[in-house]
């Protein structure tokens, strides 16, 4: 009952936010597209590059065009539902939640999820075409990468906002964010065996570029659904302990009476 | 004191205040300068996978492919905001203000704009060059030439921002006609990105290469990052030379398009 009601809610916060970027439509194509052209550029380059040297780093080119697929996809996804997840510091900061503490939805979702960034649509339509363009993707593989999208998206969505959450504690911390978020995607869109085994450990933990990269990969290349399982572990997992910073950092708290209103 | 004196003293002081503004909020760049140099960590990685299985990839080895990326990236990060900055005064009406002052708005842009921009590049240089240093050793530079490859490489990085400048400040003022103009710098940056940023243009297919030549991109990244990495004194000149013909076509360019553009300037209100 709870999970369809979180499931609803989502829905119509979609919705709304939808219909919101879609009124400025050129605007919302114009950004759509340059976000794919954005990484269409390096997809020219790993494809100059390992024509040139046959592979990098064990990965081939159809590696490189997986791993953006499913990172761009499920950075996307994560964007254009909860679209205020670089947010959360500012708000905290600016004594935003106020508003968001007197309705009756649970406060950390309400937050992420009462915005989308546009540029988020073009990412996250950029791993389909991706994946169309791919020679001999089946439909079991396809519905591996539908399975592993929403895993992933979760562990940045998660990544992310338990860094922005770090604001209850610090006062300011989308730096802390703003790093992350780079060393997550420059980790990701690169092969895992490029970076020395010794700082491999990070991947798995601090910045988790494993779980929205490396382990879909190992999934895809022997078609693997445990490495899936894998991928959605280590996203509730995410979930379970930015829920637990977010609801530690709000008894902290403090109201800048800032006056709001959300329509 | 003459015209042209007085016209270099209005413009310098333009770009002063501009550069003192920027080394106030100089720390605000942190996170670029963070992204740089994580960027040129992840390249360094990817050459040293890739040159772990051959010596040399169209005359480059690992080092110079390094140092190529490191070089070649300064225009990308340092000039790249020229063009959001030009273009959002053309939409939300702050051109009127500044057609009504005694500059002229090309030079009084550049003053403020290309300034500011050269401190950026000093520090993502030094950001750069440290890394690099740390990563592969010193740039593959002649013995006996480094007094010749450091003037003409800086020479070579300041064209490469006049460049940037014209060309973006073109396609900007496309705004005095066009509501929507940002899809014409996406896809200006994306070709300079891929045409001897990410890789040297030499890493091109043939015929891809062939046609890079005739178009102004490997003026931007891959001229400075050639002359650092692979440094002939007459090559130099000449990659010098096309920098400086590239550059005036690009201001004569933008000369026109503002011609063209600023008759179609409305006022609305006061």
């Amino acid at each position: 009952m709870r999970v369809a009601s979180t499931l609803r809610f989502l829905g119509r916060a979609f919705a709304v936010n939808a219909k919101a970027v879609l009124e400025y439509r050129v605007n919302f194509f114009l950004q759509v597209f340059g976000m794919m052209l954005n990484n269409a550029a390096f997809a020219v380059f790993w494809k100059v590059l390992i024509d040139r040297t046959g592979g990098v780093g064990g990965y081939g080119f159809s590696d490189i065009m997986f791993v953006w697929a499913v990172s761009s996809t499920a950075f996307g996804l994560a964007h254009v539902v909860a679209g205020n997840i670089r947010s959360i510091s500012r708000m905290v900061r600016e004594g935003e939640l106020d508003v968001y503490l007197l309705q009756p939805r649970d406060v950390w979702l309400n937050v992420v999820c009462s915005r989308t960034i546009v540029s988020a649509w073009g990412d996250f339509a950029y791993g389909f075409i991706v994946l169309a363009l791919m020679p001999g993707v089946g439909l079991e593989r396809w519905l591996m990468f539908l399975a592993i999208i929403p895993a992933a998206a979760l562990v940045f969505a998660a990544a992310f906002s338990a860094a922005e959450t770090l604001a209850f504690w610090l006062g300011d911390s989308q730096g802390i964010s703003g790093a992350l978020q780079e060393f997550l995607l420059s980790f990701s869109l690169y092969p895992e065996t490029i970076f020395d085994p010794g700082m491999r450990w990070i991947f798995y933990t601090l910045v988790p570029s494993a779980f929205v990269a490396y382990v879909p990969l190992a999934a895809w290349r022997g078609l693997d659904w445990g490495a899936v399982g894998i991928v959605w572990a280590a996203a509730l997992a995410w979930l379970l302990l930015t829920r637990a910073l977010f609801r530690a950092g709000l008894k902290r708290y403090e109201s800048g009476n800032k006056m709001g209103a959300r329509i | 004191m003459s015209r042209p004196a007085l016209a270099l003293r209005k413009y310098s002081v333009i770009a002063s205040v501009a550069i003192r503004e920027k080394f106030a909020y100089l720390a605000s760049s942190t996170a670029r300068y963070l992204t740089y140099g994580l960027f040129v960590f992840v390249f360094s990685r990817i050459w040293a996978a890739v040159y772990a299985g051959q010596a040399s990839i169209a005359g480059y080895d690992r080092v110079m492919s390094t140092w190529y990326f490191i070089v070649a990236e300064l225009p990308i990060f340092s000039f790249s905001a020229f063009f959001a900055r030009v273009s959002e005064e053309l939409k939300n009406g702050q051109i009127v203000y500044r057609l009504a002052r005694p500059y002229g708005f090309i030079p009084a842009s550049f003053a403020e704009r290309v300034g500011p921009a050269l401190l950026d590049l000093a520090v993502f240089g030094a950001v750069g060059f440290a890394l690099g240093f740390a990563l592969v050793g010193p740039p593959p530079v002649p013995a006996g030439l480094a007094f010749a490859v450091v003037p003409a490489l800086v020479v070579s990085l300041v064209l490469s921002a006049c460049l940037q400048f014209f060309l973006q400040m073109s396609l900007a003022m496309t705004a005095f006609r066009l509501e929507e103009n940002d899809a014409f710098y996406w896809i200006y940056q994306k070709l300079a990105l891929v045409v001897g940023t990410l890789i040297p243009i030499e890493f091109l297919p043939d015929a891809a290469r062939a046609i890079a030549r005739w178009t102004p991109f490997p003026a931007i990244a891959w001229s400075p990052a050639r002359i650092l990495v692979a440094f002939e004194p007459r090559a130099a000149l000449s990659i010098l030379g096309v920098q400086a013909a590239w550059v005036l076509a690009a201001a004569l360019l933008s000369s026109a398009v503002f011609a063209a553009g600023r008759r179609h300037v409305v006022v609305n209100g006061g």
